[in-house]
């Protein structure tokens, strides 16, 4: 068992929830776009965690811990578009507007998304005491030496 | 019985891999607090230790994984708790310090052995 490894844990979580956090800033910026490069307003986008088992760099590393494989990495495992379809505002002057005089906007709630960030934050901070602790752990382990 | 390899010493390494492996899971179900459909799992720490102590099982600690009863799940299947985690979290830690503790005094007393007394 290695305590390090316990490390690796708590950072895969901490890059998940950074990228969570990137995406949902992105939807933020986003709610009032109206033309992207493939046409047709900006799509909201979700991450998608899934529970990974921890990787082993080498062959000797993995007999070593062999029999303690349930520790699980966090990974972001897919970026999916959300299908709920645009919100149609009439404004006739817009550069953007069909025939009809509507333009298509991006069916972000900003709200929503401010929740979803802050559950990002929390779930970071959770992550990065994790790591304190371990820490905390590994330096205590270092004193016998002393 | 040699002075480097009494009970005590490697009851207490036993000890400080239970612990540092429990700490594993604890990080593994805090890293998947936001993850659709997992499940918090935990050892039964306290039994094995128990079964170490008395001597009945004299093999090294064998992880025994299992999911932990009786949590609320949430909508998206996943029931960690963060207060449960970070409970434990910080549990863990002084159970692995104080282990720790007692290594260091019992080296120190060899240490005064092996100087004859002299600080």
């Amino acid at each position: 068992m290695n305590l390090f490894r316990v490390m690796e844990i708590s950072g895969s979580a901490l890059l998940a929830e950074r990228m969570r956090a990137e995406v949902v800033s992105a939807n933020l910026a986003n709610a009032e776009t109206t033309r992207v490069d493939g046409g047709g307003p900006f799509q909201r986008m979700h991450v998608v965690f899934g529970a990974r088992p921890v990787a082993h760099p080498s062959f000797g590393m993995s007999l070593a811990s062999f029999g303690d494989l349930h520790a699980e990495n966090v990974r972001v495992v897919g970026l999916v578009g959300d299908e709920t379809p645009p919100i149609q505002r009439f404004e006739p002057g817009h550069p953007d507007a069909d025939t009809q005089g509507y333009v298509s906007y991006p069916a972000i709630n900003p709200a929503e998304e401010m929740i979803n960030l802050m559950g990002a934050a929390r779930g970071y901070e959770m992550n990065a005491s994790a790591i304190t602790s371990i820490k905390n752990m590994i330096q205590s382990a270092i004193t016998i030496l002393g | 019985m040699s002075f480097l390899n009494t009970t005590q010493l490697v009851l207490l390494e036993r000890y400080l891999d239970g612990t540092s492996m429990r700490q594993t899971l604890v990080a593994t179900n805090v890293a998947n607090v936001d993850t659709p459909g997992y499940q918090t799992r935990d050892t039964d720490f306290r039994g094995q230790l128990q079964r170490a102590l008395s001597g009945d099982d004299n093999d090294v600690l064998v992880p025994f994984v299992m999911p932990v009863r009786g949590l609320i799940s949430r909508p998206d299947g996943n029931n960690v708790s963060v207060d449960r985690e970070s409970l434990l979290l910080a549990e863990i830690q002084l159970q692995y310090k104080a282990a720790i503790s007692i290594l260091r005094a019992k080296f120190a007393l060899l240490s005064t052995a092996i100087k004859e007394g002299q600080p």
